[in-house]
């Protein structure tokens, strides 16, 4: 009862922003509930039977948050979770807000959030945990997070608030140095790669630091091999076969975290066949490597995110590819830090947009790509692009950051999953 | 002939992509048809025999003990070079730690090389964002992003220049960076030279000069920098720097 006043003012609220902006998924009920009954965020986190499952790293937590949810709900528990442009304080009471009950309840056993790294540190202030998994340390949004020892910093604040389990990366430096300064009665899991899957990482996997020593099959759960859009998990003496959402190492990662991090949740429960289907049956996310039918022609739409994602997607695109837009938004406030990255298989770039396309141009010139042209409106490079006949061979690519990918969909008339 | 470019510690001082300069420095010496590499050097038995030019990038602060004993390793030829006329950018970290020393928010110090006066400070909160400088020494206007956890003083003789927009050495100095000769240290981080091909050729002419080459920039020069004008020109405005504030 005590918070149902506040659950209807909530309510209220998002009635009246859906009504200015239809369809628009908004924070500001969640900013309102967070001001007038500041406990509820954290009083409704702690509630669930289950107990309450926290995601963050720089990169993959979005793909590793959605493969656990799909395990554990294979598994028949009822999953509360936060849409992924939804992972700072606002935004997940506004998602909670969506689910409550009038006196603020929300259904579901177990509570499985992505959390932003930079503001998960503050959503969890007293807060419990019951699991965190934590993903990867990499360089990514500079002007926001100085460097990786501040990221470090702050995923170390939100693994101190697990009090059952925290899983690793334990290729990753970083997190191993936090695993290690976790207090007694917290179990560490890990997952990682076999030294096989690192070596055919020409870049690696785009840790700030990747551990010396690769994890033993014995110590958690290991890819042990990938091949395009599948790949095998090694697991407890057990190899299991799963499907990836798309090509790519950093899935087959993804997709070992979400594993450990489901047999942590499910304890005697867990059924590694049940996990691995479930792996399997997660559909392409927008933007990663999908391909999509618009204006009659066949697009492929690659997402990067930061440097190491950039430049996994980069490589991944067929040399000779011959129409492809590249485009920059607003989100990168600085892009000196994918400077490190290499675009010169790209060779040549149809059209440079974004509203920083003039540092894009820049970036590419230096890397030896050619440009055709620099578009600074996104709107009429997208028309011209399209407009363009369709490739001799291979297929029309658009290469994009999230918020230039937000653009897109919306300039498009895209809608659909996040 | 061909001209060395060091690049220095890139593994450890490459925060912001700051390394990436010396690749900016070699493209254009290609582009100038000169013969040109890159030369990373992460230990002192890296070193080539010649060096013509130097880049040093900006780590993060627990790198700091590490770089700085494989930079002592290097003391003596920093000195010589610095002496000597070969053009060295170093950025962020990478300054500070070519400078009289580092003190830390927390009171520990670190003794820097010596190379350039002055010394970082803890500065309150953190300096990040655009940063434009009008330099001395016919550099132009200067323009890119700091991103720094220190202040820093004892530079005050010896700028690169004055600030139009950002905190530089801050302390309420209004100036960035120091420049000792062919020396510069500066917080402007990653892709300086891309951004500010004035600045590049500078280091390049200097470094031809000395090796007894002629630096004329080629063609393609003249096709990227227009990017970098195009870039340079939409920072100023967001920076609300006139253009032509030279």
């Amino acid at each position: 009862m005590k918070y149902a006043p506040a659950i209807l003012v909530g309510r209220l609220t998002r009635i009246a922003a859906r009504l200015r902006k239809p369809g628009g998924g908004s924070a500001v009920p969640g900013l309102v509930v967070n001001t007038i009954a500041p406990g509820y965020l954290r009083t409704t986190l702690s509630g669930f039977p289950h107990g309450l499952v926290v995601v963050s790293g720089s990169s993959g937590k979005s793909t590793t948050t959605k493969m656990l949810v799909a395990i554990l709900r294979a598994h028949g528990e009822s999953v509360f979770t936060n849409p992924s442009t939804a992972n700072i304080s606002q935004g997940l009471t506004s998602a909670l807000l969506e689910q409550a009950d009038w006196r603020g309840r929300v259904p579901g056993d177990v509570a499985v959030l992505e959390m932003d790294e930079g503001h998960g540190a503050r959503v969890m202030e007293g807060v419990d945990a019951r699991i965190v998994t934590l993903t990867n340390v990499m360089v990514d949004q500079i002007d926001r997070f100085h460097d990786s020892d501040m990221v470090a910093g702050m995923l170390a604040k939100i693994a101190a608030r697990a009090h059952g389990s925290v899983v690793v990366n334990a290729d990753d430096a970083y997190l191993e140095r936090i695993a290690a300064g976790l207090g007694d009665g917290v179990a560490i899991r890990r997952f990682g790669v076999a030294p096989e899957v690192l070596a055919a990482a020409p870049r690696g996997l785009g840790h700030t630091e990747t551990s010396p020593e690769r994890l033993d099959r014995s110590a958690g759960v290991v890819v042990a091999s990938v091949d395009g859009a599948s790949a095998v998990l090694a697991d407890a003496g057990r190899d299991l076969a799963i499907g990836l959402p798309a090509r790519g190492t950093h899935y087959a990662v993804d997709a070992a975290a979400a594993y450990s991090t489901a047999r942590a949740v499910l304890g005697e429960q867990f059924d590694p066949e049940v996990a691995a289907r479930a792996l399997s049956s997660i559909p392409a996310v927008f933007g990663r490597g999908e391909r999509v039918s618009v204006r009659g022609q066949e697009v492929d739409f690659v997402l990067v995110q930061n440097p190491a994602s950039y430049q996994l997607n980069v490589d991944s695109i067929a040399p000779g590819t011959e129409q492809i837009l590249f485009a920059i938004g607003s989100d990168v406030r600085d892009p000196s830090y994918f400077w490190p990255t290499d675009a010169s298989s790209l060779g040549r770039v149809s059209i440079v947009s974004g509203s920083k396309a003039d540092e894009a141009a820049l970036m590419l010139a230096y890397d030896g790509v050619g440009i055709d042209r620099v578009e600074h409106d996104l709107g009429r490079a997208l028309d011209d692009f399209l407009a363009a006949p369709a490739p001799a061979t291979g297929v029309k690519t658009i290469v994009f950051t999230a918020d230039a990918m937000r653009r897109t969909r919306t300039h498009l008339g895209l809608t659909g999953a996040e | 002939m061909t001209l060395t470019i060091v690049s220095l510690l890139p593994s450890l001082q490459n925060t912001n992509g700051d390394a990436e300069n010396a690749a900016v420095l070699a493209s254009r010496a290609r582009w100038a048809g000169l013969d040109v590499r890159v030369v990373p050097v992460e230990v002192p038995e890296d070193l080539p025999e010649r060096v013509d030019a130097v880049v040093l990038g900006s780590g993060s602060d627990s790198s700091l003990e590490r770089s700085r004993e494989v930079l002592l390793g290097l003391h003596d030829e920093l000195r010589r070079w610095g002496t000597e006329g070969v053009p060295i950018l170093a950025v962020g970290t990478g300054w500070e730690l070519l400078s009289w020393g580092i003190e830390l928010a927390d009171g520990r110090s670190i003794e820097g090389l010596g190379i350039l006066a002055g010394r970082a400070v803890p500065r309150e909160g953190r300096a990040a964002g655009d940063l434009v400088v009008k330099a001395s020494g016919g550099l132009g206007l200067l323009v890119g992003f700091e991103n720094h956890a220190r202040d820093y003083v004892g530079a005050e003789a010896s700028p690169v220049g004055r600030i139009l927009a950002g905190s530089g050495n801050g302390r309420g100095s209004g100036q960035e960076g120091v420049r000792m000769g062919d020396v510069i240290g500066t917080h402007l981080h990653g892709p300086v030279l891309a951004k500010n091909p004035q600045l590049a050729d500078a280091m390049l002419a200097r470094a031809c000069e000395r090796a007894g080459l002629e630096y004329t920039p080629g063609e393609r020069t003249h096709e990227v920098d227009r990017y970098a004008d195009a870039a340079r020109t939409q920072q100023l405005r967001t920076a609300g720097v006139a253009a032509s504030a030279t």
